[in-house]
């Protein structure tokens, strides 16, 4: 039996089909014959006839196969379920489903979830902890490939090992922090203050508190750097409050080194009034130098809604005086908010320290916001702000001086 | 971007198809989404649903969900009921996507009544959406199971979800012909809603309606598409409408509110400052009434071409008729004798109405609004703005609500038509447009098409219903 097997293989890859049916076969045999026959007609035309088709609810059986003991032990749990862990679940099936949904998600995190008010606050809060969660694992991924790197690189090196001859030793950083903080205490005792307003919590929300505080941490940075640092003081800063919280998260135990004034009290407690100036992008007034002997003030808060005039209220309840940048006559405005963010307007005012040139202060408002530095009279600009609508949007000339007209104030256009 | 095949594909032609398209890791959700976008027919569908399950043994949710959404879209009643089966043996919940291309596929079919106990069952794991329960309801009222309906609608409103408008046409379209006094109540119940809402029923709304209401049995209902005279009358069965005027305590409310959300708001240093405000309320105290508040400002920018102060002169003139007094807000800036505030005009303007000037920064339009109230209920106000970011600082929806009747009933605006030299206004309408009746006649205003894309615009047109 089994050579006649054998035979009948041989004969089957020789195809020579018609032959074997001829000469009477076992029925089982005569069904693999049958398969082949099949599989030989599809490769030379793909039409196949009904009986031939695809079992097209298979995938049905699949799914139902194999998981029916899975289901009696799901059943008798599903309705002990708390609240959090029913959340956790739909989460797991919105994830299943594609949506922005993180991986994974801390209790308290899951608990600020249910807590959004609305179904649409829900999915940005989703939204947000999975972008975040995402930016985690790039980041995590491109240090893993930087150490290999590294590695590879000190192998090679240990392999050609050369005495570096250098007079210098190696400026570490450390050594350099030591440099800064020696300007910043300096700065301390004969710096021009500036004053970060720290009352504006009320009118944030959390994350717009931490946004804030990450902004202050960039402006301490960039400030500790700088040739000729400010003497930063923190006014109505309150202990425990949410602003300390964020600071201490950013910082850690640096929160108690760092080289800043801190105080509860209100600036206009540390200063005399007339010497401050408080920046506000709604002020009427608009800043036309930079003055050395005014110390200037920055509302620390970061308005996503657009608020418009709470610092300036809280200028005018204390009778300061306001300023706003220069940044229509200088600028020939885009798009965005005039509001500049907290780093933005420390850079700015570093460079207006250093060297009182607007453009070149002015550089570090972001490039998207505005087309151009204004360097013609206006009427010039006009024509130019045209051709680029045309250019960029096809737009028709009309509406490209609609826009201008929004963009650029009548009190410019006047002057 | 990529074509669905026509016909059901072997595994190995899948498998091509998979190798050559750019990322094969999103294939099969790319290929899915392109069926559902072609519609293409479902056995195209299962054939990759077997290949996925048999090359990986499992098939995951969201390609379960996309297969879903075309047996809905076409309606495949049974192959929807075993998705649901599948989907239950497989994952201890769902999601609302599921859920909701259930219901919306099930309320569809024969098998309508299985939607609603997937309504239960969502309500079980979230709030429903308003789509839910409006496929919920058409299904109900689709069979004649009014109650149903009306049970669900209710349901729907005590959680705060807005129906559709589809849903409420869907009321009047199915109810149409049907008997029942508590089934008449339910409807005028809806009618009512739209008047509390202020909501506009779009044209083919306003039909089923009207003929809902011809088809009451008994009822000798007639309806007519009219417009209100400026005086506030029906042509067709000269009812006056209603007047916008508030009631004494609305009319108080609005007042304490406006005072509260829109001039204090946060803090009332953003928009005035105290000083200034009490120095504006005693000087409204020792002179009002007025009959006609001017918001100096917005009206000096009419005409473009012509200088501010002759604008506001203009209108001054043109409203100063019959004794009215006016009150008109500026700002301190209007005083300095400048190239577009001549002071000799000012001077004159200034005897014949009240001028208050604000400081530069502060915003005359909360003003606006006070002086208005204050005056009382025969006041009207002059601008061209909408206001629409004072009524956005209320801060409940019934407040906004009185805010927009009252601002429909004492705005004057500029006439847009009056190209001449003068300046013309349009007096604020004397009748209140907003769905009304007065037990035998009905008067529902209607916009022309579905979606109008003003809100502040209100309809001309009107829907007149009368009992013979």
């Amino acid at each position: 039996m089994q050579s006649a097997n054998v035979l009948l293989k041989k004969i089957v890859r020789s195809s020579v089909l018609p032959f074997a049916a001829q000469h009477g076969m076992k029925k089982d045999l005569f069904s693999l014959s049958r398969t082949l026959s099949l599989s030989l007609c599809q490769k030379q035309d793909n039409s196949c006839s009904p009986s031939e088709k695809v079992d097209l609810d298979a995938w049905k059986k699949v799914m139902k196969s194999g998981l029916q003991e899975e289901v009696s032990e799901t059943v008798s749990e599903h309705k002990e379920l708390s609240t959090l862990a029913a959340a956790r679940e739909i989460l797991e099936m919105w994830r299943l489903a594609g949506r922005s949904v993180p991986e994974h998600i801390s209790e308290e995190q899951l608990k600020t979830f249910m807590e959004c008010p609305s179904k649409s606050a829900k999915k940005k809060y989703l939204k947000y902890l999975h972008l975040k969660e995402l930016y985690k694992k790039n980041d995590k991924r491109k240090m893993d490939e930087k150490r290999e790197r590294r590695l590879a690189t000190q192998e090679q090196v240990s392999k050609t090992d050369e005495t570096r001859r250098n007079s210098f030793i190696c400026l570490w950083a450390n050594s350099m922090d030591r440099a800064y903080s020696w300007r910043v205490a300096q700065s301390m005792i004969f710096g021009q203050p500036l004053v970060f307003d720290m009352s504006y919590e009320k009118d944030m929300s959390v994350r717009e508190v931490a946004n804030t505080v990450r902004q202050v941490v960039l402006s301490e940075g960039c400030n500790r750097r700088s040739v000729d640092p400010f003497h930063i003081h923190f006014c109505n800063f309150k202990d425990d409050s949410l602003y300390h919280k964020e600071f201490i998260k950013q910082y850690r135990e640096a929160w108690g080194k760092l080289l800043i004034t801190v105080t509860d009290q209100c600036y206009t407690d540390v200063f005399p009034k007339d010497k401050l100036i408080y920046l506000t992008a709604d002020s009427p007034k608009v800043m036309k130098t930079y003055d050395h002997n005014k110390i200037y003030i920055i509302g620390s808060m970061v308005d996503r809604s657009i608020k418009t005039g709470v610092s300036l209220a809280r200028a005018k309840r204390l009778g300061l005086e306001t300023a706003a940048l220069p940044l229509e006559k200088y600028l020939l405005w885009n798009t965005g908010a005039k509001n500049l963010t907290l780093d933005q307007m420390m850079h700015i005012l570093l460079t207006l320290k250093d060297t009182g040139d607007w453009k070149k202060a002015l550089e570090f408002v972001p490039k998207r916001k505005y087309y151009s530095f204004v360097s013609k009279p206006v009427h010039e600009l006009k024509k130019t702000l045209n051709l680029i609508n045309t250019l960029k949007f096809g737009k028709t000339k009309e509406e490209a001086q609609k826009q201008f007209a929004k963009n650029y104030s009548k009190k410019l256009t006047q002057k | 971007n990529v074509q669905p095949p026509e016909k059901p594909l072997q595994a190995e032609e899948w498998n091509r198809l998979r190798e050559s398209f750019r990322s094969p890791e999103i294939f099969e959700e790319v290929m899915f989404n392109s069926m559902v976008r072609c519609n293409s027919p479902i056995d195209v569908a299962k054939s990759l649903l077997t290949h996925v399950a048999k090359s990986n043994g499992d098939i995951a949710y969201s390609l379960l969900v996309k297969y879903l959404a075309l047996c809905v879209q076409q309606g495949q009643t049974s192959e929807i009921r075993d998705m649901y089966d599948i989907m239950k043996i497989r994952f201890k919940i769902l999601e609302s996507g599921a859920y909701n291309l259930l219901i919306k596929g099930l309320s569809n079919s024969d098998q309508w009544r299985m939607a609603l106990t997937l309504l239960e069952e969502v309500k079980k794991i979230m709030v429903p959406s308003r789509t839910n329960y409006e496929s919920c309801i058409k299904a109900a009222s689709r069979h004649q199971e009014m109650n149903l309906a009306f049970e669900l609608y209710h349901e729907m409103l005590a959680k705060d979800l807005v129906p559709t408008l589809d849903v409420l046409q869907a009321f009047f379209d199915f109810s149409r012909g049907m008997k029942g006094a508590e089934l008449q109540k339910e409807l005028f119940g809806i009618l009512l809603y739209l008047r509390e809402n202020q909501i506009y029923p779009h044209k083919t709304f306003m039909r089923s309606i009207k003929l809902w209401f011809e088809s009451i049995p008994g009822g000798n209902w007639r309806g007519h598409l009219t417009n209100i005279k400026d005086s506030g009358q029906c042509p067709v069965c000269n009812h006056q409408l209603e007047d916008s005027d508030l009631t004494e305590e609305e009319y108080n409310n609005l007042r304490e509110r406006i005072i509260r959300d829109v001039i204090h708001g946060t803090d009332t240093f953003r928009k005035t400052s105290p000083q200034e405000f009490e120095a504006f309320q005693t000087f409204v105290e020792n002179r009002f009434p007025f009959d006609i508040v001017i918001d100096g400002l917005n009206v000096s920018h009419i005409k473009p071409r012509k200088m501010q102060c002759e604008n506001l002169f203009d209108a001054v003139n043109c409203l100063a008729k019959e004794n009215a007094r006016l009150l008109v807000l500026g700002r301190k800036h209007m005083l300095i004798n400048s190239s577009n505030w001549k002071r000799e005009i000012m001077k004159e303007m200034q005897n014949k109405a009240d001028f208050f000037f604000a400081e530069n920064i502060s915003e005359d339009d909360a003003f606006l609004l006070y002086a208005t109230l204050r005056s009382g209920k025969h006041c009207k106000f002059v601008t061209r703005d909408f206001l629409r970011d004072h009524k956005a600082c209320l801060s409940d929806s019934l407040t906004r609500h009185l805010f927009r009747k009252w601002q429909r009933g004492h705005q004057i605006v500029f006439s847009p038509s009056a190209e001449g030299k003068h300046i013309n206004f349009l007096p604020a309408l004397c009748y209140d447009c907003v769905v009304q009746t007065t037990g035998d006649t009905w008067h529902i205003p209607y916009k022309d098409a579905f979606e109008e894309k003003y809100s502040y615009r209100v309809p001309r047109k009107w829907l007149c219903i009368q009992q013979k």
